[in-house]
């Protein structure tokens, strides 16, 4: 384990705390889960967005979309990448405004334009890894910017006794009021920022995908929270691809598919493959013609790999032109294990085996060396050069391969090179002299696979190939793999988009909670995978 | 009304918490006591092997010297925290202290109206490098390098490449000789403490001072809790040049009759020299003024110990040198236990 | 009717056009930092030479004077692009220590050439050795311990410089070798253009243009320029692209040691003498190196900053100095060089500021 038990995230701690509502509650609500979830359509829901619309440029991110949170309850909020899920959030956050639509909350319609506004109107956001001041105590991150003063002084002692409650409401104890937010793992760190929020008397409180990073332990103490602040009576909208975990803590599920809401349901009705069905609806999936290698010798292959505290137990081998995917949601491991097998991060025991030969990459460069080659998940983190040019971000990982007797970088061969996978990749620029800066999401990640592919590699890893990639881009982006394959190159591809996965593999393998689980062939739905990799356990309620 | 929001039954009941308890960090940080336990065994082992060091003739003339390097520093200590630096205050003493010394010695002002003057002076200048910083939103290390060079040009201008001679003694009564002293302490060395003591209170238990902290650790992020990021930012450089203006007025009164061209220069490098010894990090966030004083107090100490010792002076800068080292690896390999952890 | 519209349609349309034209302009002069400071660099010395045809000058700001002041143009130009190499990695990364490595280093030179009857050619190649030996400090505590850099070069920047002023006792070496030095720092003739052009000092030839080359070799055709720039644009990026980012700010902080120490020979030419305080005299010689670097377009932020930028910017900066020193007598001279210094620099500063925001590239 590499995360350290924290006292926050253990479950050992004891509570009884009789707190008066009335500072957490609006007075006209019966805070138990029970009594609202009898009344679905209570007269006055905490939030109601109707026919809610909005447009990024040409792109539609949302074209309907309707919610009702009813008061005191926890409300699932599901859908596949893209759906239009952050989108709707970032509306209601105030991070952007609708094209159309109405926002409501207690029956009142709000225009909030700021997310300044938002908190204002009680929704308060808090993101998987919270936005806080890491020298600053926990004390005084929860009342930053709106001290309560005595004189010029803080007054350190009112403040010490609202946080005391606060803490006690989350579900910390006392004493960390004055610990220091950078010695907190981050499921404690949420739990402040949560406890920020309710400061701020947040009335609506979303949660964005929260659990992805947790562990078991810490994702049981954050359920714990959840139920205390909607037996008072607030209401929590909860983000997850965790399907099963929702069965423990929603009241409610609305699911989202291509920009609409199709379907708002009571948990108890559903079960995980009932949501998993209706977020990817019967679309079929385009996909290429699956080839079956399971005859060949295997190129590439992972043998009970295993990082402590990242992964385990991880089975994995990739035929010669197969294309393998490592399907995974945020957390499951599949990107630690693509940065050990690049070099990034040791593993502590199995083996990685390249042409049946045991191999131990030790540095990125290693791995070059070896024939591998890795596409990195962050474009803009961890793979583009922003104010460089196109040729210098192509050649970038291939330097001394452009480079004559040791000392001499060739600029010609580097334009040569450089112009060729441009033409190739079909990269739409006047020049591969241009900064990559400027261009677009899907371009920028075709330069950045260009760089990939300045040398034939035998095994080529992909995570979130198309991230952030428009439609078209996107399915150039699978042609490319698809030729590739074809070329005879193997690739592992680690994505959580799952038409994705389906659209460019010869098999699936699903990895959940740092190991991999189950392996789908040729033939698999959408509605098996998602499941899979949810942990199909329905009917497994809290 | 209560509500139980207790959910399960195995949970016992929780110590209750205790209002009004501590709501902040440790008043001294580890580094802090490190660099007392320093200072003693210095002392010490400069009090056996050189008599003279524990004298208060030796002492004395130390504690005169911490003075403006340490009043320098409590700005400069607000400046790190928000992640920033200034470079430019030996321009912004050598400025203050002509300033004073020519009010005092050719205008023949009293001595409080020069002091003023002084503190003024100070005050404009760093406001000049808080709106060029604040408002121009350059890095402020280039801005200060910048106006470094335009301060000693001004400085110069004022000297007119002459000595500013006859400064009357009554300047002295900031520290200098026995007039200099209240018990036996120099009173710059009383007044500089005086200052740590309100900008440690102030740092520490007001809204205001934590939001420089908080300015530092995330600029965006403070401007989104609604911190005015700005105002603070110009706030620190003008603290810093007031209380140059200050240390410049000592600067005089540690020195001579006299008060040549050459005053204030390298004064930057030793007060962030103080400044990141004492545990400030200069990547904004968390720092001490305390710590700077101990910073200052170990610098002087250094200084002092090697000409009492009778080695070549220029070698303390080596031990200088060997104490930043010595500080910041301290508190970097503090930082990655406690990330490993 | 369809004529009425169409006509201050028309000059909207050549407004914006003669609109689009002046942003293009004006891109180009910011964000193309070696174009500006050559406009700025004819700007000045066309006007020196107003000044002096209309007699505002105390001497003859002509040719020969220009080229007399190049000898300040060796060690400022050789230390800004030392500065270049290092601050081009990003990071806050920045050489505080180059002064002090230039009296230290030309302490030893004093000692091997000077003292102990060291061949030249052996003394200064050892003199670049040990420069590389004390920027190798600096790089292993930046890349590999983790210090800032700028609190990593104070404090050499302090050990360096007490190590030069105690090693020799506090006394510079001006035994007859090293006073022989001095005829680096002498003007000579150039051949065959000896009528033409006027003397230029020999420590350019000697000393700058091998530098400038190197540098501009090592920052633009060689596979490291291409490293040490991607790391300075995006160190993560550069690691995942197989990059040994520390390796390569290791050796940044090696090359501004080893340049310093060819500074250190430069000096004890020009002084004839090798001076404890040779580098850290006055306000030291770091701070115009990186004031010269950040004119020339080096970002602060890693990534950017060009060769030949620093080098125009090194001249503008000199030919100005020798301008102003025509223009004010005395010691007034000097400090008003240190204002155009501070005043260009803001300047500078405030100036890349805005290109940042306006333009989001620098280069």
């Amino acid at each position: 384990m590499c995360r350290r038990p924290l006292p926050g995230a253990s479950t050992d701690y004891s509570i009884d705390i009789r707190i008066t509502t009335k500072e957490w509650t609006l007075p006209d609500v019966h805070p138990t889960a029970e009594s609202a979830a009898s009344a679905p359509t209570t007269p006055v829901p905490r939030v109601k967005l109707s026919a809610i619309a909005k447009h990024f440029g040409a792109v539609r991110a949302i074209s309907h979309a309707d919610l009702v949170v009813r008061p005191g309850s926890v409300h699932a909020l599901v859908g596949e990448n893209g759906a239009g899920k952050s989108t709707l959030i970032k509306i209601l956050s105030g991070a952007e405004s609708p094209d159309a639509g109405t926002v409501e909350i207690d029956g009142r319609s709000v225009h909030h334009s700021s997310t300044t506004d938002a908190i204002a109107a009680g929704i308060a956001t808090v993101y998987q890894e919270p936005q806080l001041f890491a020298e600053l105590t926990v004390a005084e991150n929860i009342f930053i910017g709106r001290e309560q003063r005595k004189g010029l002084r803080v007054d350190w002692k009112r403040q010490q006794v609202e946080v005391a409650k606060l803490l006690e409401l989350i579900g910390l104890p006392a004493r960390y009021a004055s610990m220091v937010v950078d010695d907190l793992s981050i499921a404690a760190k949420q739990q402040v920022a949560i406890a920020k929020a309710l400061a701020q008397d947040a009335s609506v409180l979303i949660l964005d995908e929260p659990s992805a990073i947790l562990t078991d332990a810490e994702i049981d103490v954050l359920f714990d929270v959840v139920r205390r602040l909607r037996s008072n009576g607030v209401s929590i909208i909860y983000i997850s691809h965790r399907l099963d975990e929702l069965f423990r803590i929603a009241d409610d599920v609305t699911v989202m598919r291509d920009g609409r809401t199709v379907g708002t349901h009571r948990m108890a009705d559903m079960t995980v493959r009932s949501i998993a069905e209706e977020m990817v609806g019967g679309v079929p999936v385009g996909s290429k013609r699956h080839v079956d290698h399971s005859n060949e010798d295997p190129l590439f292959e992972l043998i009970r790999l295993r990082r402590s505290g990242a992964f385990e137990d991880v089975n994995v081998s990739v035929a010669p032109g197969e294309v393998v995917v490592l399907y995974g949601l945020v957390g499951s491991g599949a990107a630690e294990i693509a940065a050990s097998v690049w070099g990034m991060k040791r593993v502590t025991s199995g083996e990685i085996r390249l042409h049946g030969k045991r191999i131990s990459p030790r540095s990125p460069r290693h791995a070059q060396n070896l024939g591998i080659a890795l596409l990195p998940a962050d474009r803009k983190g961890q793979g583009m050069f922003s104010f460089q040019s196109i040729a210098f971000n192509i050649t970038a990982g291939r330097i001394p391969l452009l480079t004559r007797f040791g000392v001499w970088f060739d600029r010609r061969r580097e334009g040569i090179v450089a112009r060729d996978l441009v033409k190739r990749l079909a990269v739409k620029t006047p020049s591969e002299r241009q900064a990559i800066g400027a261009m677009s999401g899907g371009n920028a990640q075709k330069v950045v696979l260009a760089r990939q592919l300045v040398e034939r590699p035998k095994l080529l890893i992909l995570e979130e190939p198309t991230q952030g990639v428009d439609v078209g881009a996107k399915e150039e982006i699978h042609s490319i793999i698809d030729d590739l394959a074809a070329g005879g190159v193997s690739a592992l591809v680690v994505t959580s988009d799952l038409p994705e996965a389906l659209r460019i593999a010869d098999r699936i393998v699903v990895v959940r909670a740092g190991t991999t689980t189950v392996t789908f062939g040729p033939g698999a739905t959408q509605v098996d995978v998602l499941a899979a990799a949810a942990g199909d356990v329905s009917g497994r309620a809290a | 009304m209560t509500t139980d929001i207790q959910n399960s039954p195995e949970h016992a009941p929780s110590p209750r918490t205790q209002p009004g308890g501590r709501v902040l960090p440790r008043a001294i940080s580890g580094q802090e006591l490190v660099l007392i336990g320093v200072l003693i065994v210095l002392w010490v082992l400069l009090g056996v092997f050189t008599p003279a060091f524990l004298q208060p003739q030796s002492i004395q003339p130390l504690l005169a010297n911490v003075a403006p390097i340490a009043m320098i520093g409590v700005g400069m200590t607000i400046i790190i925290i928000t992640a920033g630096i200034d470079i430019s205050v030996a321009g912004m003493v050598m400025v203050c202290a002509v300033v004073v010394a020519k009010l005092l010695a050719e205008a023949q002002m009293p001595l409080p109206v020069s002091i003023l003057a002084g503190i003024v002076v100070g005050g404009l200048l760093g406001l000049v490098n808080g709106l060029l910083i604040a408002i121009g939103r350059v890095h402020p290390i280039i801005i200060t390098f910048g106006t470094a060079n335009i301060f000693l040009f001004l400085g110069l201008r004022i000297f007119d490449s002459k000595v500013v001679n006859g400064i009357p003694s009554s300047i002295a009564v900031l520290g200098r000789g026995e007039g200099g002293r209240l018990l036996g302490v120099p009173i710059s060395f009383i007044i500089t403490m005086i200052i740590v003591a309100i900008a440690w209170w102030y740092l520490r238990y007001t809204a205001g001072g934590r939001h420089f902290y908080a300015l530092g650790s995330d600029s965006n992020a403070a401007a989104l809790a609604g911190i005015r990021v700005r105002r603070r930012t110009i706030l620190a450089y003008l603290v810093t040049g007031l209380l140059v203006g200050l240390a410049s007025c000592i600067v005089i009164a540690n020195g001579t009759q006299s008060l040549a061209p050459t005053v204030g220069r390298g004064i930057e490098l030793q007060v962030i020299a103080a400044v990141v010894i004492g545990g400030t990090s200069i990547l904004g966030g968390r720092g001490s003024v305390l710590g700077t004083v101990l910073g200052a107090i170990l610098v002087q100490t250094v200084s002092s110990g090697v000409i009492q010792l009778g080695w070549p002076s220029q070698l303390a800068n080596l031990f200088v040198g060997v104490a930043i080292i010595i500080a910041v690896g301290a508190d970097l390999v503090q930082q990655r236990l406690r990330r490993k952890a | 009717m369809s004529q009425a519209t169409h006509t201050p349609r028309q000059a909207e349309v050549k407004a914006e056009a003669s609109r689009d034209r002046m942003t293009g302009i004006l891109r180009a002069i910011l964000t193309q930092r070696v174009l500006l400071v050559f406009i700025l660099l004819v700007v000045v010395v066309g006007l020196m030479f107003i000044f002096d045809a209309v007699g505002l000058m105390r001497g003859n700001y002509n040719a020969a004077y220009m080229a007399g002041a190049l000898t300040n143009v060796v060690p400022l130009a050789m230390l800004a692009l030392a500065e270049l190499i290092v601050i081009v990695t990003g990071r806050g990364a920045i050489d505080l220590s180059v002064g002090s490595m230039v009296s230290l280093v030309g302490m030893t030179f004093g000692f091997t050439y000077g003292l102990w009857g060291f061949p030249l050619i052996a003394s200064v190649i050892l003199a670049v050795v040990v420069g590389a030996v004390l920027g190798a400090v600096n790089g292993v505590l930046v890349a590999y311990l983790g210090f800032p850099a700028l609190i990593a070069t104070l404090a050499t920047y302090y050990a360096y410089g007490s190590l030069a002023i105690v090693i020799n006792n506090q006394q510079p070496i001006n035994s007859p070798e090293i006073q022989g030095m001095y005829a680096t720092a002498q003007p000579v003739p150039i051949p065959g253009l000896s009528g033409i052009l006027p003397s230029i000092p020999l420590g350019i030839f000697l000393f700058l243009i091998p530098t400038v080359v190197i540098a501009w070799y090592l920052l633009n055709r060689s596979p490291y320029g291409r490293r040490l720039y991607a790391t300075g644009t995006n160190d993560v990026a550069a690691q995942w692209a197989g990059i040994d980012v520390p390796w390569v700010r290791m050796r940044a902080f090696v090359l501004s040691g080893m340049i310093s120490g060819l500074v250190a020979v430069v000096t004890v030419g020009q002084f004839a003498s090798a001076r404890p305080d040779a580098g850290t005299a006055g306000s030291g010689m770091a701070l115009p190196a990186i004031t010269i670097a950040v004119l020339g377009g080096v970002a602060i932020t890693g990534g950017i900053g060009r060769v030949s930028g620093v080098v125009l910017a090194t001249l503008l900066i000199v030919w100005l100095n020798a301008g102003i020193l025509l223009l004010f007598p005395g010691n007034a001279g000097t400090q008003y060089q240190l204002l155009a210094l501070g005043l260009v620099l803001v300047f500078a500063a405030l100036l890349n500021g805005y290109t940042n925001r306006r333009f989001r590239v620098l280069s």
